[in-house]
């Protein structure tokens, strides 16, 4: 195994255009490092080998031939497995879709394609994207590569991991309440949830409608960016894509924060339980926007209760109505987690689901006001570093409030982002969040605190892993 | 009452609520799902505070955008 991680997106598309970096060679080091840390870490359900080799010398010989596609031409991706690609199989980790093989590209795979990524492989997620860690499924959960006895968040729970592990430098994950996010805080990483609407679903399995969202996992925010602008744009063909301009995302990125306005969401914070250490960080990451030149201060966001009482209401709902069939037919082919915890939307009714969807947008307006004094705002996303695997809240009602489904609710743009270590050395996280369409804003600051916080420094110590 | 315990589905009719919706769930975990729909439904109380008329669902037809296919 290379004992290097895979360079960044950024740095991969800058060797490769200089002639000083083989996609072949790149793709060998993706596939030798995946091999070899797959028993520890299980982040994938397969691994493409065949398919990336073929695509990767198809990728050396146009770029050789001075056809180079864009900066992600050459470097490999992986997939959560509930999204499409052709000829392969999407098994959403579940004894479900064992035989599910895709006959076309999701529409995000397609784009990446496009721009001449090299698919790596499928990888491991919470069955259907929901339920939890479970270990009655096909396939194992994955592990967190700072630590494999704990979790990685989910339910991205593979492309957490793999990116965590330098593995891979990009991997797509979906996220209806947090599953971009909160894999990309427990392992470290950067989690982009951009605005619903504004990346294509068409061709990902469903959990949730009017919640769900794609959206990249990357080591740094410039790659976030970099995925993001290749990913962005309108889909006729996915109901809840709009037809808004996709902006530059790497122009402003280096704009640095001075004369931005940051709100952070201190007590809301506190609010979610979060812990002291974390807390702390969130404290220190305000402090450093605010020498960086930014104006930092304290807004208030409506109680978290409200927030999750639309969440759960809306995605209990609408993932009955998707699994309702199932559930009755053969209820004995989910995990017991995810299908106790699929079975609770029986039990909303249509009053609830109502009332929760005319309280959602009460919520959007709320925060949508904090807009008008804040650029972007500050706030917690996990409560303290990843719990133990084993340990994980595995019963059919979640105990913690999460902090993450707030912005699946009023679909505004958020990313999680490494804020510093716990004292028992797993990542600890911010989450920024933007107004809707500006991802823009976001990144730009999400790059600025990177840059001067320097977390993106260390890795995971595989060596002993 | 409270408007939740009006609904079909609440916490009294649990049973009731799985036969019609044709599910089961196996005997040994009967009280965790009851408690977990318990739990559930105290979070969902903030839902029975009443709003005003124009209050409207966020989610609509959007026949300008998206609604394409």
């Amino acid at each position: 195994m290379s004992s290097a991680p895979l360079p960044t997106l950024a740095e991969a598309g800058r060797k490769i255009a200089a002639g000083e970096l083989s996609p072949v060679a790149l793709t060998e080091a993706a596939l030798a490092r995946a091999e070899a840390l797959q028993p520890k870490l299980d982040a994938f359900i397969e691994i493409t080998a065949e398919r990336a080799r073929a695509a990767a010398r198809w990728a050396e010989k146009e770029i050789a031939g001075g056809r180079r596609r864009g900066p992600l031409h050459g470097i490999p991706y992986g997939l959560k497995d509930i999204y499409d690609a052709a000829g392969l199989r999407t098994t959403a980790h579940s004894r479900l879709l064992l035989d599910n093989v895709a006959s076309a590209d999701a529409e995000t795979t397609a784009r990446l394609e496009a721009a001449g990524m090299i698919l790596i492989g499928k990888l491991a997620t919470h069955e259907f994207a929901t339920g939890g860690p479970a270990f009655d499924l096909p396939f194992p959960p994955a592990h967190n590569p700072w630590n494999t006895a704990h979790f990685t968040g989910g339910s991205s729970s593979g492309s957490g991991a793999a990116v965590a592990a330098g593995i891979l430098p990009l991997a797509m994950g979906s996220d209806t309440g947090g599953s971009i996010r909160l894999p990309a805080a427990y392992c470290g990483t950067v989690g982009l949830k951009p605005t619903y609407g504004r990346v294509s679903r068409r061709g990902v399995a469903p959990l949730c409608y009017s919640l769900d969202t794609t959206g990249p996992l990357t080591w740094t925010v410039e790659d976030a960016a970099l995925s993001l602008q290749v990913l962005a744009g309108y889909d006729p063909r996915d109901p809840g894509s709009a037809e808004v301009a996709v902006p530059d995302y790497t122009a402003a990125l280096r704009d640095g924060v001075k004369g931005l306005r940051v709100g952070y969401c201190r007590a809301f914070n506190a609010d979610g339980e979060v812990g002291a250490e974390q807390a702390a960080t969130l404290d220190r990451a305000a402090q450093t926007l605010a020498k960086l030149g930014a104006e930092v201060r304290e807004v208030a966001l409506p109680p978290n209760a409200q927030f999750q009482a639309c969440a759960r209401t809306i995605s209990h709902s609408e993932s009955f109505a998707i699994h309702a069939k199932d559930l009755q037919e053969r209820p004995e082919l989910y995990a017991r987690v995810t299908r106790e915890r699929l079975t609770l939307g029986a039990f909303v009714s249509a009053r609830q689901y109502v009332q929760a969807q005319r309280l959602r947008r009460i919520l959007t307006r709320k925060v949508d006001a904090l807009f008008e004094s804040c650029d972007v705002l500050l706030t917690a996303v996990i409560p303290g570093p990843a719990p133990v695997l084993e340990e994980t809240d595995d019963g059919p009602w979640r105990r913690q409030l999460p902090l993450a489904s707030v912005f699946n609710v009023t679909g505004h743009p958020a990313m999680a982002q490494p804020c510093g270590f716990a004292a028992n050395g797993l990542p600890l996280s911010a989450q920024f969040v933007g107004r809707h369409f500006d991802e823009a804003t976001l990144l730009r600051v999400g790059h600025a605190y990177e840059q001067e916080a320097g977390w993106i420094s260390k890795r995971p110590a595989l060596a002993t892993l | 009452m409270a408007a939740n315990e009006r609904d079909a589905n609440s916490l009294g009719d649990f049973a009731v609520a799985l036969r019609r919706n044709g599910l089961t769930i196996p005997e040994e975990r009967r009280e965790i799902m009851r408690d977990a729909v318990e739990k559930m439904q105290a979070l969902l109380k903030v839902l029975d505070d009443p709003l005003a008329y124009e209050d409207e669902p966020a989610v609509l037809p959007r026949y300008d955008l998206g609604a394409k296919r």
